[in-house]
């Protein structure tokens, strides 16, 4: 595979060093401007795959609101993002809703669940 | 349901965002057996409801809460306490005498008479006015914070195709959310040559979705008649005067405002409470004292913090010292010296040192500095050192309490390059 080259800002602290990678596929070949070693991990889960927690809402009825705040409970694939608004777009909850409440389970095979981030009494 | 409002309390505090919550749990927790909550929305905790984004306690809790956690963490907490909580109640009058007037539906006009204040009533968004941008005024024209509550409460998309103007913490935060539910963010537009937001904010909300920032850029014109149908942009030169001949005309059909938050001081004013020119907030010590005896402030009406876990560290002090100033243990300061902006300091929370506790300083530089920095604290003579200074990421150091015990002329703050 042929060695490219990347820019990446990492988000380990609140420095944010700047740091451009030559890489082989996931292989970091070199890095340049990080100022300490958590760049390294950081920058290798980049190359393979960036995760995110996603937040966002889903519809709800019965409650004050007509939506609540979900998220997923651990990081997912970040290129899975429009598809899993696809998802939740198709969601519409009842309430009650308690917070922690799992809303979809295991999102798109993922092995993440998306779970409401505050309690919706029915009103 | 109607129960008795207390009048006369030992702890009232004025809003529950997280500075609030915190105020009136240590309040509490420090031997306030009396203590009232008014909150003008129907339910706790302020702004965070609205900010459904992750990042905030890592910190103070060493989690990664979104805003409505993390309000939940502090209610919970609350609950197990005994404060009275007034919801849908809007303070309308604050006296120097600790008299508070305020409205509810439920329990009609109020007056409350509380032995200590806690002022939290947070900040609030600056808006087109003023920055004065020319054109017309059509529909679609938003304040970030505001689209943020019509899609994260109300459940609407203010519009599909969107210029963001100035990138604040929440312009950049909008922009993501927006993205994800389906609208074209075209740009961030931001005056200044460095981002108004966190970092973090900037590669998370913007790298992350490809949504491209303009430094150096603003918006000069708004064009559309019923609707926004597009802004002219335009590069700024170094005093921030557009350039003639870089104007571009984006079609668009709204414009999100995030271009700095100001202290909501209406009722600091009524109580005839010193403001900074520089903060827009209390001048206050670091015991959270406001310059009226017994009134105390925290959180984003004093300064615009950049982190809720400042916010909350401000609204633990004050809560804290208006415990003991309801039960008459916290003495009076022997005379406060001020503590004052030197070189490359913008502005400072708290202004004053009262000898009562250590100074914990928030600071936020003027100019970036992205190389090792030394603040400076002069007397006492304390040097830190930072790995950097941002204006948009304000530096927090503390200078111990017996350092600064002989202090007798006004304490300098600088940011000088290592």
């Amino acid at each position: 595979m042929a060695a490219e080259k990347k820019h990446f800002v990492c988000v380990v602290c609140p420095i944010g060093c700047e740091i451009d990678v030559v890489h082989e596929g996931s292989t970091i070949v070199s890095m340049e401007g990080n100022k300490c070693e958590k760049s390294v991990e950081f920058v290798t889960q980049e190359l393979i795959e960036p995760m995110r927690i996603l937040t966002t809402t889903v519809r709800i009825q019965g409650s004050r609101w007509p939506v609540v705040p979900v998220r997923t409970d651990r990081a997912v694939a970040k290129r899975l993002f429009p598809r899993i608004m696809k998802r939740l777009r198709l969601v519409e909850l009842q309430a009650p809703v308690n917070m922690l409440d799992v809303v979809l389970r295991d999102i798109l095979r993922t092995g993440a669940n998306v779970i409401a981030t505050r309690a919706m009494p029915r009103e | 349901m109607a129960f008795d409002v207390r009048k006369e309390v030992d702890v009232a505090v004025i809003g529950s965002g997280p500075a609030g919550l915190t105020a009136a749990i240590y309040a509490h927790r420090d031997g306030a057996r009396k203590v009232v909550l008014l909150e003008r929305e129907e339910e706790l905790g302020g702004i965070l409801k609205q900010c459904i984004h992750n990042g905030f306690g890592l910190e103070q809790f060493r989690k990664d809460y979104t805003g409505p956690e993390y309000a939940e963490r502090l209610i919970k907490e609350l609950e197990k306490t005994g404060v009275q909580c007034l919801l849908n109640t809007l303070v309308t009058d604050l006296s120097s005498e600790r008299v508070i007037t305020a409205l509810s539906p439920e329990h009609g006009a109020l007056e409350i008479r509380a032995n200590s204040v806690v002022l939290a009533m947070g900040c609030r968004e600056r808006t087109r006015p003023s920055i004065g941008i020319a054109g017309t005024r059509p529909a679609g024209i938003f304040t970030a914070g505001v689209a943020q509550r019509f899609v994260n409460i109300d459940g609407y998309l203010p519009g599909k195709k969107v210029v963001i103007l100035g990138s604040g913490d929440i312009g950049l935060i909008m922009a993501r959310r927006l993205t994800l539910e389906g609208a074209r963010v075209i740009g961030v537009y931001e005056i200044m040559s460095y981002p108004g937001g966190l970092k973090r904010n900037v590669v998370q909300c913007l790298n992350d979705f490809d949504i491209p920032l303009y430094m150096s850029h603003t918006v000069i014109q708004i064009k559309g008649k019923e609707r926004v149908e597009g802004v002219v942009v335009s590069k700024v030169d170094g005093s921030l005067r557009p350039v003639a001949g870089s104007e571009k005309f984006i079609e668009c059909d709204t414009l999100l405002l995030s271009v700095g938050l100001i202290p909501e001081n209406e009722l600091s004013k009524k109580a005839g409470i010193q403001l900074s020119a520089d903060t827009k907030g209390p001048i206050t010590t670091e015991t959270m004292e406001t310059s009226v005896l017994g009134i105390f402030t925290c959180g984003n009406v004093s300064t615009v913090f950049d982190l809720v876990d400042y916010v909350a560290q401000t609204g633990a002090a004050a809560g804290t010292s208006a415990a003991r100033y309801a039960s008459g243990s916290l003495s009076p300061n022997k005379q406060p010296v001020d503590v004052v902006a030197g070189e490359n300091v913008r502005l400072l929370f708290p202004q004053r040192y009262g000898f009562q506790d250590d100074l914990v300083l928030f600071i936020r530089a003027a100019e970036p500095v992205e190389m090792p920095v030394t603040v400076e604290v002069t007397p006492p003579g304390s040097r830190l050192n930072r790995p950097y200074a941002r204006p948009n990421e304000m530096l927090r150091v503390k200078v111990p309490r017996e350092k600064l015990a002989d202090v007798k002329r006004p304490i300098r703050v600088s940011i000088r390059e290592k």
